[in-house]
């Protein structure tokens, strides 16, 4: 066992940098070529119109100027009025191809980060244990997503659109497509360098000062009333507006480099212009060509710096999209450790969907649950004095002790997500591993979800054949009978996301109403420390008569001591 | 939602300021767009021109561009200064407006801050003062694309757009005809674009932030599923509830972006159209070059701030929308208990409470429910009952917190009996040492954990010295010997003379207790 628990930790991949993070995770989002080339193509032709219509409305302006017959005109009119209507309809084919392509990215990108997600090992996942980091998956995986529209195909598109104006330029006049490569060079490079600076200041700097700023606002409204009665609330005021000042420093360092792009790319916009008046004229003069060319040489720098203005937004989106990479790939490892082979322990045979299993108990077996010197602790922690208990099938192993001295780590090491320090947790015969949860070990954490969804799926969480009826009897035996006779469609009312519209107690049954349907012959419940009341306590009560009527092993952790009385075993782990 | 909300002129004076500056910078750049314009027409115009110049085709706005700069060196000269101007103009305006949006959101962040405080904790328990947290960190942020991005854009078109269409008038009434012509037809096909695909459009969100929190619940769960060997069931929904979500939010982006499209249709339309009328009239001789150049360059200017208002648009609507919600929680009305007179001193004082009721934020049950007590000094009364039936409530009431809904708080005092509501509240609530179930700190009280920041308000409040000691679950993360050391340090306060008030379940120090009060909430009649 301690050679396979090496292997988990060996497989703990060590995430790759960040900018491998970005394009890793947009080659899984599965983006498809055509489509990505569909919309720069369709981007390209909005912003060349725009340069086409400058250019082809000088040529015309230059061109009338000379009073030739109207005829000579037409074509020209034409086409710039195709120009003017090609640059909102191509825009318009742009966004929506682009969306379409990023959302179809974002889809399958959420689909692998879940699976992953799930296939990690259960160290990763139940180690967790704050719902709303996982939940900031989601908004990091849009952001991904966003990289595709706001970074990579205005960037694409600003290439192509710069490269046709200066293919444009070179082409009247060499020396003028030379200057606006230049100056289309200095805007766009220099502008994104700034910003990138900028991003960077804003990324160290500014999450500083954003977290000092949410810690002084939730002391001044959460901690209102406290502050009134002690007199602090000048203090806690004071403590807001030197929060506020930190931040206003942190916003000021990151506008200045951003300040610098924006004046960078006005005076390499404005030289260009100057200089090409200035060879379109002097070319004129010395003969070299035209009116015509003289024209468009002059005024297609006005429209040229369109598609580099879009650089520093889309280095900012960069940025923001890296970094939202490397926290995925850092939470959701790109090769998750393989499920073990089903045959490696006899325990994993049981059913990892359980839908249909006929009772939850009797095909499972019995396991007993033994504690040998066992000290359990995460890796920095103090880990706790060696406990040594057993407790047979059937019964109950109540764990008490003081907030903080390990209870629930004791627990996540019986679910095998942590080693223990030193001693051996056996279920059953073998000793506590991952493997094992799931099929033999299920495990009810203090904070377990419940689900944004109807109270019967709520329950079938615990395995997908609990009936109707299934569902009515465990309600009933946690005290929620009357609760549930008050929802307005019953077990088909859905409850809010993340059970917003539950109170605390009876979120705290719903969820033993859970345990009480789970298939698994060795159930671990993380009672929650503090304000068990009175219904809660018979709840647990009911759960555990029934749990051990069934032939199924608990261990509770629990800080009343009061129901140790319902253990059969109880073990302190205080001094 | 207003482009401009006109309480954050009149609220917040960093914002007045940076709205006058930067209407003040918006015209030297209008200007400093017009000179650039003409310089060009009038340096290009003599080379273009099939015979020379004779009449000077810019007329009255001559009077800002000589005929001198038709002489190439002047020109660049002249273009140089206009360069070097709209650098500085565009990087101030930058500085300005990430320095005022930051301002503005501290501003604001405070104000809204001390004036939630002030609400109370009823205020703050109910579903509005729940998100205010939320509102006033991450939701005033998103204003900084509003001031940095949005604003500048919308005060441009409101200097350039009017000054160019001027200066258009005045080179060339049929071009200006054109331009004033199509500028009408912007707002009014935008608002029919918006009116008609509004209702639609706000299906499609709601079905999309539907589909989008329920994919981010599963995700959330997985902890749950994965305790439960459950995990690999919601795999395939997970795809699923994203392909429905990509197809709700292109069937509302196919809608949103027909006003984009719309704007930039006929803005570039409008330009294109301006180009060739000018073709054929030069033909005709009914303009002259120089006119022409220097219509043809303004023109899209007319339109330039138009068209990056709905760009920015969308950016800035978040922070919008927290503007006018931190806007709505100033402007909500302190109902805050207390009167004028002092305080009366609450050492030796006995505490009446008097069928006190308190309705929950959804306004279904009393918590509590015509409670009705005394504590004396140099006793312990506990409030007892189940998890949510009032007894934090009820002691927020007795330190003059919150009004109730109804009954009394009052001191017996040898002078008499003083009600709780008629007094001073400050002078009231700060003769209480209170220990609160979550206690906060301040700050640095953060890193704590709850248990140790539970220990350190227990101790500030047993040793304060203060007449009255209220203590909510004071024992709830404590072992065996920390809780019973506790105990007998309150019983301690009492012998002392304290007025001790404990919330608890813990049999232990109910048993101490010389009054134990059961709290229970009622039903409100439907």
């Amino acid at each position: 066992m301690t050679i396979r628990r090496g292997a988990t930790a060996a497989s703990a991949t060590t995430p790759p940098p960040p900018r491998r993070a970005l394009r890793a995770l947009l080659r899984d989002s599965e983006l498809s070529r055509g489509r990505l080339a569909l919309s720069i193509i369709n981007g390209s032709a909005a912003l060349g119109s725009a340069v086409g219509l400058s250019a082809i409305a000088a040529w015309l302006i230059a061109r009338a100027a000379g009073m030739p017959s109207p005829a000579d005109l037409a074509l020209a009119a034409v086409v710039v009025r195709f120009f003017g209507i090609g640059r909102g309809l191509f825009r318009y084919l742009e966004r929506l191809s682009s969306h379409e392509t990023a959302l179809r990215g974002v889809v399958s990108l959420r689909a692998r980060v879940y699976d992953r997600l799930a296939s990690s090992p259960a160290d990763t996942v139940v180690g967790l244990r704050r719902g709303d980091v996982l939940a900031r998956i989601g908004g990091d995986v849009d952001a991904v997503g966003d990289a595709v529209v706001r970074a990579i195909i205005p960037l694409s598109v600003a290439v192509v659109v710069s490269g046709l104006s200066i293919g444009i330029l070179g082409f009247l006049d060499p020396r003028a497509g030379a200057v606006l490569a230049v100056a289309i060079l200095v805007a766009g490079l220099g502008a994104a360098l700034l910003t990138w600076r900028s991003a960077r200041i804003a990324a160290i700097q500014g999450v500083a000062a954003d977290a000092r700023v949410a810690d002084a606002v939730l002391s001044g409204l959460e901690g209102a009333a406290e502050h009134r009665v002690w007199g602090t609330t000048g203090e806690a005021r004071d403590a807001l507006a030197a929060a506020n000042a930190a931040s206003e420093q942190a916003h000021e360092a990151q506008a200045r480099p951003a300040a610098l792009a924006a004046a960078v790319q006005a005076l390499a916009s404005g030289g260009a212009l100057i200089a090409c008046l200035a060879i379109a004229v002097t070319g004129v003069n010395a003969g070299l060509y035209g009116a015509t060319t003289a024209a468009m040489i002059a005024l297609v720098p006005l429209a040229a710096f369109e598609a580099v203005g879009a650089v520093p937004t889309a280095t900012q989106q960069l940025f923001r999209s890296r970094e939202a990479a490397r926290r995925i790939v850092a939470m959701a490892p790109e090769s998750p450790a393989p499920q073990s082979p089903a045959s490696e322990s006899p325990a994993s045979r049981g059913p990892r969907d359980s839908a249909g299993a006929p009772s939850p108990t009797s095909s499972q077996g019995h396991y007993a649950v033994t504690l040998t010197d066992l000290s359990v602790g995460w890796p920095s922690a103090t880990p706790t004095r060696p406990v040594t208990a057993h407790v047979d099938a059937g019964g109950v192993l109540a764990i008490v002790g003081r907030s903080g001295i390990g209870k629930t780590t004791l627990l996540a090491t019986l679910a095998g997500i942590v080693a223990p320090v030193a001693g051996a947790a056996r279920i059953g015969a073998a000793d506590a591993h991952r493997d094992l949860l799931g099929p033999v070990v299920g495990m009810t954490a203090e904070d377990a979800h419940v689900f944004g969804t109807t109270v019967l799926e709520n329950l079938r969480v615990a395995r997908g054949s609990v009936t109707a009826d299934e569902a009515r009897d465990a309600l009933a035996a946690v005290g929620l009978a009357a609760w549930l006779d008050a929802l307005p469609d019953g077990l088909d009312t859905p409850l809010g996301t993340g059970g917003d519209s539950v109170s605390g107690g009876e979120r705290r049954r719903l969820l033993l109403a859970r345990v009480l349907l789970t298939p698994q012959p060795v159930v671990l419940i993380d009672e929650p420390a503090e304000h068990l009341d009175t219904a809660g306590r018979h709840a647990l009560g009911a759960v555990l008569g029934r749990l051990r009527g069934e032939g199924r092993t608990v261990v509770l952790v629990t800080h009343h001591l009061q129901l140790s009385d319902l253990a059969d075993v109880t073990v302190s782990l205080d001094d | 939602m207003r482009p401009l909300d006109p309480r954050l002129i009149r609220r917040i004076g960093p914002a007045r300021r940076y709205i006058v500056t930067t209407a003040v910078l918006g015209f030297a750049t209008a200007l400093a767009i017009l000179v650039q314009a003409l310089l060009i027409s009038r340096a290009l115009a003599p080379v273009l021109a099939p015979s020379p110049l004779t009449e000077d085709g810019l007329g009255w706005l001559g009077v800002l561009v000589p005929v001198e700069a038709r002489n190439l060196a002047v020109a660049l000269g002249w273009l140089g200064v206009v360069v070097t101007v709209r650098v500085v103009l565009t990087w101030t305006q930058e500085r300005l407006a990430h320095r005022a949006g930051s301002r503005v959101i501290s501003e604001l962040r405070a104000q809204v801050v001390s004036h939630a405080a002030a609400l109370g904790p009823r205020w703050a328990a109910s579903g509005e003062g729940a998100g205010v947290a939320t509102t006033v960190t991450r939701g005033l942020d998103s204003l900084l694309p509003y001031f940095v991005r949005y604003l500048p854009q919308l005060l441009l078109s409101a200097t350039v757009t009017p000054i160019m269409i001027v200066v258009v008038l005045g080179l060339d009434w049929i071009s200006a005809a054109i331009v004033i012509g199509t500028l009408p037809l912007v707002p009014i096909f935008m608002v029919l674009v918006g009116l008609t695909t509004q209702e639609r459009s706000a299906k499609h969100l709601d079905a999309m932030q539907r589909l989008a929190s329920r994919t981010l619940d599963l995700i959330a769960g997985l902890p749950t599923l994965r305790a439960l060997g459950r995990e690999h069931g919601p795999s395939a929904r997970v795809r699923e509830l994203g392909d429905a979500q990509r197809r709700a939010t292109m069937g509302s982006l196919r809608i949103a972006f027909l006003s984009g499209m719309v704007l930039e249709l006929l803005t570039t339309l409008a330009v294109a159209l301006v180009a060739v009328t000018l073709g054929f009239r030069l033909v005709a001789g009914g303009v002259t070059i120089e006119t022409a150049l220097a219509v043809l360059i303004l023109a899209p200017e007319v339109y330039l701030p138009l068209r990056m208002v709905g760009t920015h648009f969308h950016a800035s609507a978040d922070g919008m929308a927290a503007a006018d919600a931190a806007f709505d929680v100033l402007e909500r009305p302190v109902a805050s208990p207390g009167g004028t007179a002092a305080a009366p001193t609450l050492a030796g004082a006995t505490l009446v409470v008097e069928d006190l009721a308190v309705s929950t934020p959804d306004g279904r049950r009393l918590a509590p429910g015509r409670l009705s007590f005394s504590a004396r000094p140099g006793t312990v009364t506990a409030l007892v009952g189940p998890n949510g039936d009032g007894k934090s409530t009820a002691l927020a009431a007795v330190m003059g917190l919150l009004s109730p809904d109804s009954g009394f708080v009052a001191a017996l005092t040898p002078e008499g009996r003083v009600d709780a509501y008629d007094v001073e509240a400050a002078g009231w609530s700060e003769q209480f040492a209170w220990a609160p179930q979550r206690p906060d700190l301040g700050p640095e009280g953060r890193t704590l954990s709850l248990g140790q920041r539970q220990g350190v308000a227990l101790e500030r409040a047993l040793s304060a010295g203060r007449p009255v000691v209220v203590l909510d679950e004071p024992t709830s993360h404590l072992d065996r010997a920390s809780r019973d050391a506790v105990i007998s340090r309150i019983t301690a306060a009492a012998a002392t003379g304290a007025t001790v008030i404990v919330a608890t379940h813990e049999e232990d120090l109910i048993a101490v207790a010389d009054v134990v009060v059961e709290v229970t909430a009622m039903e409100v009649a439907r």
